[in-house]
Formats: C-alpha cells, sequence, structure tokens
C-alpha cells in the first residue's frame, strides 16, 4: 500500500534528477561554458548554436536514462545502438573487417575492385568538393551573411552525422594509460589558460591588442585576403573529415 | 623581450609541446597514447562525439561565421 502510495511522488523526483544528470555532464557543461564565453564575447550566434546542441545532448541523455530506467540492464553499450547505423558494437570491427577481403560464395569476383572503384571515385569527389568549397566560401567577405550560412550549413550537416554514430565500425581502443591521457589534457589545458590570459589582457573582449594576441588576433592577417581564408578553409575542412571518420 | 614575443612564445612552446608527445606515442613505449586514441576514446559516445564535432564547428564558426 505505502509502495503504490509513494511512486507519483517518487516518479518526478526522479525526472528532475535524471535531467540535473543530463545537464551535468561535463561535455554538456563545457558547451555551455563556450556558449557562455562566445555569447559574452561577441559571438551571440555561436553561443546561441552550441547552447542548441548542449540542450539537446541533455536531453538526449535525460531520454536514455529514463529508459535505463524503465528497462534496467546491466551491459549497456557505452553507444546508443538504437541510433547507431552499425548493429555491430565498434570493439568487433576487425573482427568484421578481415573476412570482408574475401568474396562471399556466389557473389561476383569483381565485387571488391568495383566497392574499391567507387571508394576512390567517391573519395575524388569528396576532395573536388571540399576545394570547391574551400574557394567558393572563401571568396566570401568574412563574417558576412554568405559565409556565415556556408559555415553553419556545414556545421549543422556533420554534427547532424555525427549523432547518428560513426560512419563506419571502427576498434575503439582499450582503457588509455591515464598519465598518457593526464599529459594530453593539461597540455589542452594549458593552452586554454594562455589563450584565456591573452584575451583577459585585451583593453575589452571584443578589441584585440598587438601585446598580448590571440590565435583569433594572429590569424587575422592570413585570413584577410582571399587566398588564406580558402587555405584555412580547407584545413577546418581536412579536420572535420578526419573526425567524422573516427 | 615584448609582451607580444611572450606571447608568441607561448604559443609555439605548446605547439612544440604537443608534437614532441604525438612523437613520444607513436615513436616511443612510454604510456603516451596517440592524440588519435584520445579522440576515438572520447568519441565512442554520443555526447563525446558530438561534443568533439561541435569544438570543431566552432572553429568554423568562430574564424568566419557573423
Amino acid at each position: 500500500m505505502n509502495r503504490v502510495a509513494r511512486r507519483p511522488a517518487a516518479a518526478p523526483a526522479k525526472r528532475r534528477l535524471a535531467v540535473l544528470l543530463g545537464v551535468r555532464d561535463p561535455v554538456v557543461v563545457i558547451l555551455l561554458l563556450i556558449a557562455f564565453f562566445s555569447a559574452i564575447s561577441g559571438k551571440p550566434l555561436d553561443g546561441l548554436l552550441i547552447m542548441l546542441v548542449a540542450a539537446a545532448l541533455a536531453w538526449d541523455s535525460w531520454a536514455r536514462s529514463r529508459r535505463a530506467a524503465a528497462e534496467p540492464s546491466e551491459d549497456e553499450p557505452a553507444w546508443p545502438l538504437t541510433a547507431h547505423r552499425h548493429p555491430q558494437p565498434a570493439v568487433q570491427a576487425p573482427a568484421v573487417q578481415a573476412p570482408a577481403v574475401q568474396a562471399p560464395a556466389g557473389q561476383a569476383p569483381g565485387g571488391s575492385a568495383a566497392r574499391h572503384n567507387a571508394a576512390v571515385l567517391g573519395g575524388l569527389a569528396g576532395v573536388l568538393g571540399g576545394i570547391l568549397y574551400a574557394a567558393v566560401v572563401g571568396s566570401f567577405t568574412r563574417f558576412s551573411w554568405p559565409a556565415t550560412i556556408a559555415v553553419v550549413g556545414l556545421g549543422a550537416l556533420v554534427i547532424f552525422i555525427g549523432w547518428q554514430g560513426p560512419l563506419r565500425p571502427r576498434p575503439v581502443p582499450g582503457r588509455l594509460p591515464l598519465a598518457g591521457v593526464a599529459a594530453w589534457g593539461a597540455l589542452l589545458f594549458a593552452g586554454g589558460l594562455w589563450e584565456l590570459w591573452q584575451l583577459l589582457q585585451q583593453p575589452s573582449l571584443t578589441v584585440t591588442s598587438y601585446a598580448h594576441p590571440t590565435i583569433s588576433a594572429l590569424t587575422d592577417p592570413v585570413l584577410s585576403a582571399q587566398p588564406g581564408r580558402a587555405l584555412m578553409l580547407a584545413g577546418w575542412l581536412l579536420i572535420g573529415w578526419y573526425l567524422v571518420r573516427r | 623581450m615584448s609582451s607580444h614575443d611572450v606571447a608568441i612564445l607561448g604559443y609555439l612552446v605548446l605547439l612544440i609541446a604537443a608534437a614532441l608527445l604525438e612523437l613520444t606515442a607513436t615513436r616511443t613505449r612510454a604510456p603516451v597514447p596517440p592524440l588519435g586514441d584520445v579522440l576515438s576514446r572520447i568519441m565512442r559516445t554520443r555526447t563525446g562525439r558530438v561534443g568533439v564535432l561541435v569544438a570543431w564547428a566552432w572553429l568554423g564558426l568562430h574564424f568566419f561565421a557573423r
């Protein structure tokens, strides 16, 4: 009797806790901080877009924890398999990929060559598309609406693709050595602090300083000309391609 | 040495440290994972994957968008 009476009161509390846990996810917290600092340093659009992604991740985290609470499972995968492009967990990728070089019985022997050709053509189309994108978007004035639409559109597309899961199964490295991960983390943290120190030494958050240049201020001369913008965009695309394939 | 030079030196030190760390990871048996492995590990979950991709998108927004 008591258990029945307690349930309605406990459910909202659980939901509140779940939402709180979603917002407390370190990635969500970092994104909210980036959104805040972007907004106060004169980039409200950046702040708004990042806040939207942070909210979507917090909601997703809440929804997954709600599903997990409804169907408790001891061995829930790290990646939500329902949203995964591949039914196989990524850790099993080498076992799945190994026999792929042999043509299955009944399949034409040229099947793998056709796949290879398709991959080469796809890669070539991607490279040409990237060069075209960098050249065209690089020709737009910096911070103009055409440049904004092109960058926001591509960024949103890549995040949408990333939301669905990896493009292909990849072996996920096991537990990494803590000292090494800490070294990378310390380097990233030091870089962030150094950039923040230069930013805070500026006359204001939106006025650059020669004595204390941020990375943005240092890249301004390169990005003021079309070739520089095209090169930087090409680099940005390469990094995005590298990340989206991981 | 001016403040400008010190700032540049700081960025260069960070860049060289990152290169040395990557070399240590790939060329020695030190317990340091390559940056790619760290990214793969972070990106194995949806929040990690989307977080890294948002960081990448933010770079584009910051340098080119309004």
